[in-house]
């Protein structure tokens, strides 16, 4: 097996407050591959923004990376200085955000971004950079990229502003894109078209991506892996499609359990009781515990650890007993 | 009624440990700085407010008063009294005492006005932001006009225009009336513009249109919804303004638009004072001086705290 | 279904907004009014004890359809009529109170729709008070602790302010305010938007049982497919401020009439997409 582009072991990330230290991440592990979309999906307040934060070293003070490390083509970027992160931003990780309006300088044209950035990680000159641009627009889906060039982020619509983003995560060809809640602000008929965007990039230039979401359904169009969150931990990893057929981690099936289908009819939806706990109130034991109809004495003060065959992997205790019927 | 009492009590306690443990109440105590400030203008403001017990005489009895003790410098110089702390003036007042009185003079004084100013501009500012429309540019551009004059010239304009509308009154009965009016209509503005754009925003939230649902009357839903909301701004400008109005007060004051010297407020002293200051007699123009920076300075100092303090952007 | 008997009557309903600049302006560098027209000519009726659902991307005009539903913004054209009772027309401020007494929203934004600086106690006996539906504070305070229970609250919660609750329990204290009312009929404005999936579904139980148990009639806005197909007996599809389709909601899924409803059904991301994905012949990403 290839090595991984991205390799997380053990991550913690903790923000000290005046009364106490909160953690945002404890334990969290996994590997992106070459040419692959590993989802994150979880409620908010999960941690799954934090861990891509934490990746590009952005998370805000006072939070701090207080431990596990994080590899780059095996390189440890997690120690790296300001100039040398920032080096590896934009050149070798990309990134797109939930709003694209922020991440796009209003008074500069979209000609502009594209060529400063191209300049900036791959040193090309103006007509090469221009040109470059032009075939990223092009990729992207923007229609007559070379006039659209000398226009504004405010004269393109929602759907066409994220194309624009994701061609400047592009423009370095960086082995990784981190994309956090691309089309939560978006229509729905606009976030299908982005979600075909990912999957087409990802299949032709190689890339990884790590998608973050809160919505199942786009984890299962889009990913090939996925990992849950709850409560800053990985409480299971695999296959989108092992996961979304037989989850295995009690907090998985009700999630997927949770979401009204246009498929199957339902009187009532299955719901979770309570609600995630806040960092102030993490839990002992298994994170989950309170809200897990099969916990025991053992759920209520051992954490459990990742386990598994091969690919799918559940932190629970309870997992054998766990099963799905659908 | 014991197990009633029991929990209202364990209600109250946990009030008050919910105050200490604020995020601004740990935000207050972590800063020397602003701790300092509040408890030097805590024993500024209370002896100014128990003036008339805390001070050793009273500089407004004629009959107390003994040109005898004229012009006595204060009492760790020589041919100074113990008698006498800060020394006298030419009337042989007791500079302690007139400082006392006058803060006390300054203070309530400029108290009114700004409460004046900030019951002004949050009626208006509240009005226009509710209702917008021509109601909002009429009053905001009322505004912007009286913003292009410096205060002190409108209190300076009010106060002119109120004397010369009201000669009835004697001057030195209505002259502290004046003043307040003169604050208060110099400095509504402020008060209107962040209260117009808090407004703004609060009436779009949804809280708002679920009292609108409640069949509420407009007035209703401002003074009860509305104005709570809208006040964490207007309390760090009523602390700033605080500070300003004083300045305007012993401005107008020394001026000689303001007080009368047989009421004298800070301004006053100074300006009475500052005729002694060529021959010598500086304490008499020092220490009301003194009391008036230091006044300004903390409430500047508690101001600028309580922005920072209650802005979400810098948590 | 006769002609003249339902429960709600929405006709022509039509509304354009103003996007002109300040009168002054106006004034002085010339230039007339110019509008938007959000909502055009929507008719659709409301069965008593049904659930009705519009459902439309942003900037359809379901959520301007929703404020003119209940009264915060008047029509330009056309009337609401609330059994037999047009709330459009000219009526007087006690008739007006027992309108509103049987009509009610529920906003999608649980953070800015409880005033932060109220008890949730004083938030929910608001409306009682208000629209006078009891006599007394004293039978405010029993029959608010009656409705935080009812909605999977506990009555001690009266005393806590709104910042101390999760998302979802705000948005049970806000469909608790709105029954505080006595409403029959309301107006569910993206109820579940803001929330995450798991409280979601618990908010959608809790506004089933409720309907059963009390016999209300729900208008639903949303711009999510699925929510809309489990929780709806008929839905309306919303197009730039048109109601394209209104179908029973089963039969909206298996034949759209309208291309619009086929483009949006076709893009909602699906669960079993990823078993699909699987079978096909990108299996392996990972080498």
């Amino acid at each position: 097996m290839a090595d991984p582009v991205l390799s997380v072991r053990d991550l913690r990330v903790e923000f000290p407050t005046r009364r106490d230290l909160l953690v945002g991440l404890d334990g969290v592990s996994f590997d992106i591959h070459q040419g692959e979309v590993l989802g994150f999906v979880g409620e908010s307040g999960a941690g799954k923004s934090i861990t891509g934060a934490a990746i590009m070293q952005q998370i805000a003070a006072p939070g701090r990376i207080a431990g596990g490390e994080i590899r780059l083509n095996g390189q440890r970027i997690d120690k790296l200085s300001r100039t040398g992160m920032e080096r590896i931003r934009g050149r070798h990780i990309g990134m797109v955000f939930q709003d694209p309006l922020t991440s796009l300088n209003p008074l500069m044209t979209i000609g502009d971004h594209l060529t400063e950035t191209i300049g900036v990680h791959l040193g090309l000159g103006r007509r090469a950079a221009r040109d470059r641009a032009v075939s990223l627009l092009e990729e992207v889906g923007i229609p007559e990229p070379a006039e659209r060039l000398r226009s504004y982020p405010h004269e393109f619509s929602g759907g066409q502003r994220q194309r624009i983003v994701i061609a400047l995560a592009l423009c370095a060809e960086p082995e990784l894109v981190i994309a956090d809640e691309p089309t939560t602000a978006l229509d729905v008929s606009v976030q299908a078209q982005i979600i075909a965007l990912i999957r087409r990039l990802c299949d032709t230039h190689g890339t990884a991506f790590m998608l973050i979401t809160h919505d199942m359904g786009m984890i299962a169009e889009t990913a090939d892996r996925v990992a849950v969150m709850y409560a800053g931990r990985v409480v299971e990893i695999g296959r989108v499609a092992d996961i979304v057929a037989h989850p295995a981690h009690p907090y998985t099936q009700g999630l997927i359990a949770a979401i009204p289908s246009l498929e199957t009819d339902a009187e009532r939806l299955r719901q979770i009781p309570g609600a995630m706990p806040s960092l102030s109130a993490i839990p002992d034991g298994c994170v989950f515990h309170p809200r897990c109809e099969l916990a025991d004495d053992l759920c209520r003060t051992r954490r459990p650890v990742l386990a598994g065959e091969g690919d799918h992997r559940t932190a629970c205790h309870r997992t054998a007993q766990a099963e799905y019927a659908p | 009624m014991t197990r009633t009492t029991n929990e209202a009590e364990a209600h109250g306690r946990s009030v008050w440990a919910g105050v200490w443990q604020s995020d601004l109440c740990i935000d207050f105590r972590a800063n020397r700085l602003v701790l300092v400030a509040t408890l030097l203008l805590a024993i500024l403001l209370t002896a100014s407010l128990l003036a008339p017990w805390v001070a050793p005489t009273d500089p407004f009895d004629a009959m107390s008063l003994d040109v005898m003790h004229s012009n006595l410098p204060p009492a760790w110089q020589q041919g100074g009294s113990t008698e006498f702390l800060l020394g006298t003036d030419d009337q042989g007042r007791d500079m302690l005492s007139a400082v006392l009185y006058g803060l006390r003079t300054s203070i309530v004084i400029s108290a009114l006005g700004v409460l004046l100013a900030a019951a002004i501009g949050i009626s208006l500012g509240i009005v226009a932001g509710y209702f917008g429309g021509f109601v909002d540019t009429l009053i905001m551009r009322t505004a912007d006009v009286q913003l292009s004059f410096p205060a002190i010239l409108i209190a300076l304009l009010v106060d002119g225009i109120l004397h010369s509308m009201l000669p009835a009154l004697k001057r030195d009965d209505s002259a502290a009336m004046v003043i307040v009016i003169s604050i208060g209509l110099s400095f509504w503005v402020q008060y209107a513009r962040t209260v117009r754009s808090s407004t703004m925003v609060e009436k779009k939230k949804d809280y708002v249109s679920a009292a609108r649902l409640f069949a509420l009357p407009s007035r209703t839903i401002m003074v009860r919804h509305i104005l709570p909301n809208v006040m964490s701004p207007v309390l760090v400008i009523l602390t700033i303004n605080f500070g300003l109005a004083i300045i305007t007060e012993a401005t107008l004051s020394y001026l000689g638009v303001g007080l009368p010297p047989m009421r004298p407020s800070l301004g006053t002293l100074i300006r009475i004072g500052q005729e002694y200051l060529f021959s010598g007699e500086w304490w008499i123009v020092a220490f009301p001086g003194f009391a008036l920076a230091i006044l300004v300075l903390t409430l500047n100092l508690l101001g600028d705290w309580l922005r920072d303090a209650l802005n979400p952007k810098l948590r | 279904m006769s002609g003249a008997s339902h429960f709600v009557e929405v006709r022509n309903l039509s509304r354009r907004f103003d996007v002109s600049k300040p009168w002054l302006n106006r004034l002085i560098e010339g230039g007339g009014r110019r509008y938007v027209e959000a909502v055009r000519d929507v008719s659709f009726d409301v069965d008593k004890g049904e659930t009705f659902a519009l459902v439309g991307e942003s900037g359809s005009g379901k959520s301007t359809v929703a404020r003119m539903l209940v009264g915060l913004m008047s029509p330009d054209r056309g009337s609401v009529t609330i059994d037999g009772t047009s709330i459009t027309g000219e009526a007087s401020r006690s008739e007006q109170r027992a309108l509103r007494r049987r009509m009610q929203m529920i906003f999608q934004d649980p953070y800015a729709s409880l005033n932060p600086r109220w008890r949730v106690g004083r938030i929910i006996a608001e409306p009682m008070l208000a629209l006078k539906v009891v006599p007394s504070s004293a039978d405010a305070a029993s029959e608010t602790a009656r409705l935080l229970t009812l909605v999977g609250m506990s009555a001690g919660d009266m005393r806590r302010y709104p910042h101390e609750f999760s998302g979802g329990q705000r948005q049970r204290i806000a469909i608790a305010r709105a029954l505080a009312a006595r409403a029959e009929f309301i107006v569910c404005d993206e109820p579940t938007s803001a929330l995450d999936v798991s409280v979601q579904a618990q908010i959608l139980n809790l506004m089933r049982d409720l309907q059963q148990e009390l016999g209300l009639t729900y208008v639903l806005i949303s711009h999510n497919l699925a929510v809309v197909r489990h929780m709806a007996g008929r839905i309306g599809v919303m197009h730039a401020g048109r109601l394209v389709e209104v179908q029973p909601a089963r039969q909206l899924f298996v034949s759209p009439q309208h291309d619009y409803t086929r483009m949006l059904i076709g893009s909602v991301p699906q669960m079993s997409s990823a078993m699909r994905r699987a079978s096909s012949t990108r299996g392996a990403p990972c080498p």
